[in-house]
């Protein structure tokens, strides 16, 4: 067990306040991290969980309150006093030296002495990769590593400046489940070596496994800290959000009319042969919603971007209402009423420097429905932004705003806003609920369902087996760039589609009845 | 074992800046009126800093400075001559600043403004000896607009076909124009009736009108004006504009929703190109009334400059236009007076710029009063 000292507490935050113009993003805070504990701090977006990491690693300062650390006060006015201290964060962006080594980068952050030694750094970060675990080749440089990988060096980072206390912001969200997987053991073992952890999370999942200790937050207070062991999820989410939120939506199988989409003997050749696609062939009718499920990287980005028009396909067909539009420009899709909500919003979906209301128009400038012949109605703009607003719940100041003012959520009402407002014949959506907060989620996968029921045929390509689970009528896996098993939803266990998801066949896919 | 940074002596730098200490914070939101003091802020900063120049040469920085304002705006007739300053200026800067709109890097200002004037001698040589001036004039502007577009959309189509670097192409380009304006100039356009290398005076028909008599200052001017309205207009009330904007914000989100980058790059480079040879066309009919290789004082690199400090809206092109026109008309009388050089507005051109765009980062952030210890 651990030794003396164990589970006194090591970092405390005591009224601490801290405001941003026109939000208050920390009222209040007072909590209390225990030594040698991993500390989940959850919420939803915009709760100020990353805002009192920060406040924790010394970006920003208080504007009222005390940070102690083993019972004294500290005053941090840079990241460099709280690593001196011994606290280390690993933010959400990284900040790597790509062309540089791993050894390289792990050393330049120290600091004081003039010339560095390499090779007593490098044995030295070898102990630490062996003392919890980590497995990264020191000297490969960081460029050509996965995104997950680098956060392996970030965190290398913070243990070799010598920190007690390490606080990852969000660190699962760049994981595939495996890599969640590793990242839990590890730090689970480096609580159990004494340090201690700090995890900002808004996945209940991700608290229930790995945390001793968990901190709700809402709207920038504390709702209750707790021990794990003595909440349930459901305790947690009513917590966040501040009442019951059914995340089981209640689909009530439509019955499937007219066929829509028909893809057949569809390949896409990408550069690097990674992420390609082969043979690949899925049909979807109205008021049916078809699930791609997979591990990321498996084809899914080249098969949401052949579907929407921006690669082409070396081969097959793409068949919508009993027309090829694989040869066609994006902007010929849409015309031809296929709608998309990609997975990467803010640099797939928006353009942040516009307007909310010119972002809610994109792609459809030049409809009749928002001006004559290339002249914009800026009246025409403004209603239906207002409907839009109105429609969708969209939280923010005027319509006018500019978009990069918004939170993630309120960031994917406007695409679907955007992208529904046509009433799509076919809908292609990827990974639409990444980076949500719950709310938002629930809304999100509410409003899919609806568009179902309207008689939209839906694709959607997703990573997350709950969200596949209760909204597809069917579910198709992709596995190395192909769909290597299909199965109705009646029909679905995890089990199973786990197994097509790690690449495992031998039992082929079954045809839909 | 205290590690508490306030008692710890030495523990770093950053403790000492505490006390009664300011910080930068990242603003959420930068109003108008920020990027207004940004702009007259480093037009100042500039200012001020040469005043260090003239200082070091013996000079008086009162005097030199009243010399400069007086020849720039101190009299009507020197407000007219600022204005004549700028109104190239205000077509070149607006050329620079609807590209770059787009990211897309139209270089080439200088050599579509010669591209403009060539087109509007062109189609002078052809019908103004038929033409009345009320229609010839127009049809100078459209000359010009039209060989500044087709030489500018070379550069456009290079880069939406083949994805060159504009940067490149477009500069390339001046030289290019300038040869072939060279040899014109000594063979077919050469006037007969001398020995230097420039066409004969443009007829009557092709004058633009006064707009005050008795001053230089020509109908240019307010032509150059009316286009600031247009771009803006462009800009905000059409699709096409949109798109412009659409394409400058995020190119991939844009293909993603339809916009075709390629056919906005090449329109945009194509009235881009336009724009900057009208301001050939209004230096031509304007001042010069005949074509020789000097008709520009860099219009098109200052035009570039004009835009930047601008903030690429029309508004801000205007006013940086004439600030920078007052300037230029201003030099010379400072250096009549008091010998300092007129090169001097260059370094005042060149300072100002520099902190405007330092400026456009700096004023993203905000002073904020750290926390003083309880």
């Amino acid at each position: 067990m651990n030794g003396p000292g164990a589970n006194s507490v090591l970092l405390r935050a005591s009224g601490v306040t801290k405001r941003f113009p026109g939000v208050v993003a920390n009222d209040d805070i007072t909590l209390e991290v225990r030594r040698a504990r991993v500390h989940c701090l959850l919420g939803e977006n915009g709760a100020g969980k990353s805002t009192l990491a920060d406040l924790f690693y010394g970006v920003h300062e208080p504007d009222e309150g005390v940070i102690e650390l083993r019972g004294e006060p500290i005053h941090m006015v840079s990241p460099r006093d709280a690593i001196a201290a011994g606290i280390g964060m690993v933010r959400q962006h990284f900040e790597l030296v790509t062309p540089m080594s791993v050894l390289e980068n792990v050393v330049i952050g120290t600091r004081g002495e003039a010339k560095v030694d390499l090779r007593t750094a490098r044995d030295r970060l070898g102990e630490l990769c062996d003392l919890y675990g980590v497995e990264v080749d020191l000297d490969t440089p960081v460029g050509d590593l996965a995104v997950g990988q680098q956060q392996w060096v970030e965190i290398l980072k913070a243990l070799y400046l010598g920190c007690e206390v390490l606080i990852l912001d969000e660190p699962t969200a760049v994981l595939t489940p495996e890599g969640i997987e590793r990242l839990f053991t590890t730090l689970r073992r480096m609580a159990s070596e004494g340090l201690t952890i700090v995890l900002i999370t808004h996945k209940l999942h991700e608290v229930m496994e790995i945390s001793d200790d968990v901190t709700v937050l809402r709207r920038g207070r504390v709702v209750r800290t707790s021990l794990t062991s003595e909440v349930t999820m459901a305790d947690l989410t009513r917590m966040m959000v501040g009442r019951d939120v059914d995340l089981d939506i209640d689909v009530t199988e439509a019955s499937r009319g007219d066929l829509v989409l028909d893809v057949s003997g569809l390949d896409v050749a990408t550069e690097s042969g990674r992420g390609s696609l082969k043979q690949v062939s899925l049909r979807v009718h109205e008021r049916e919603i078809l699930g791609i499920a997979g591990v990321s990287g498996n084809g899914q980005d080249a098969l949401f971007d052949v579907l929407v028009g921006m690669q082409p396909a070396t081969a097959g067909t793409i068949v919508v209402d009993g027309q090829d539009m694989a040869e066609l420009s994006p902007a010929a899709r849409l015309d031809l009423g296929v709608a998309s909500v990609p997975a990467d919003r803010i640099h797939q979906g928006l353009m942040m420097d516009f307007r909310i209301s010119e972002n809610l128009i994109l792609g459809r400038q030049r409809s009749d429905r928002f001006g004559r012949r290339g002249w914009l109605n800026q009246n025409d703009i403004a209603r239906f932004a207002d409907d839009s607003f109105a429609n969708y719940d969209i939280a923010a100041p005027s319509t006018t705003h500019v978009t990069r003012v918004l939170s993630g959520g309120n960031l994917q009402k406007i695409v679907m806003a955007r992208e529904l407002a046509g009433q799509p014949r076919l809908l292609v959506v990827h990974q639409p609920t990444r980076g949500l907060d719950i709310g938002a989620t629930e809304y999100v996968r509410r409003r899919l369902v609806e568009e179902r029921d309207r008689g939209a045929a839906i694709l959607l390509i997703s990573e997350d087996l709950d969200e596949l689970l209760n909204l597809s009528s069917r579910i198709a896996v992709i596995f190395d760039g192909r769909i290597v098993g299909e199965v109705d939803r009646r029909d679905a266990t995890i089990d199973r589609i786990g197994m097509w998801m790690a690449g495992v066949s031998g039992a082929p896919g079954e045809a839909p009845p | 074992m205290s590690t508490d940074m306030s008692t710890t002596p030495g523990s770093s730098s950053g403790s000492l800046l505490r006390r009664g200490g300011w910080r930068l914070e990242k603003r959420l939101e930068v109003k108008p009126w920020h990027e207004v003091v940004t702009l007259v802020g480093a037009f100042i900063v500039g200012l001020a800093l040469c005043s260090i120049l003239i200082a070091a040469s013996d000079k008086s920085v009162i005097d030199s400075y009243r010399a400069l304002f007086d020849g720039a705006l101190g009299s009507r007739r020197a407000i007219y001559e600022t204005l004549v300053q700028a109104t190239p200026l205000i077509f070149t800067g607006l050329a620079a600043a609807f590209a770059f709109r787009a990211r897309v890097w139209n270089i080439g200002g200088e050599g579509q403004f010669f591209a403009g004037a060539m087109g509007a001698y062109f189609v002078s040589d052809l019908w103004s000896a038929h033409l009345p001036r009320g229609v010839m004039v127009p049809v100078l502007f459209i000359g010009a607009a039209a060989a500044g577009a087709l030489w500018a959309s070379i550069a456009g189509v290079l880069k939406a076909r083949y994805d060159t670097n504009e940067i490149i192409t477009t500069v390339m380009l001046n030289f290019i124009i300038l040869l072939i304006l060279s040899y014109l100039l000594g063979d077919l356009w050469r006037s007969p009736d001398t020995f230097y290398f420039q066409t004969v005076t443009l007829p009557e028909s092709t004058h633009l009108p006064l707009m005050i008599d008795g001053s230089r200052l020509h109908w240019g001017f307010g032509i150059a004006l009316a286009m600031a309205v247009v771009v803006y207009v462009v800009l905000r009330r059409t699709a096409l504009g949109y798109e412009v904007r659409g394409v400058g914000i995020n190119r991939t989100a844009g293909s993603y929703k339809g916009i075709s980058v390629p056919r906005v790059t090449v329109l945009v480079m194509a009235i881009s190109g336009a724009l900057a040879g009208l301001a050939g066309a209004a230096e031509l009919a304007g001042v010069h009334h005949r074509l020789q290789l000097d008709i520009s004082n860099n219009f098109g690199f200052v035009g570039i400059i004009i835009a930047l400090i601008g903030r690429l809206h029309p508004a801000g092109v205007v006013v940086s236009a004439i600030a920078f026109g007052a300037l230029v008309n201003g030099a010379v009388t400072m250096q009549i007076q008091t010998g300092i050089p007129a090169a001097l507005v260059d370094v005042i051109q060149g300072l100002s710029l520099i902190f405007v765009l330092t400026g456009a980062v700096a004023v993203r952030y905000r002073l904020q009063r750290t926390s003083s210890d309880e």
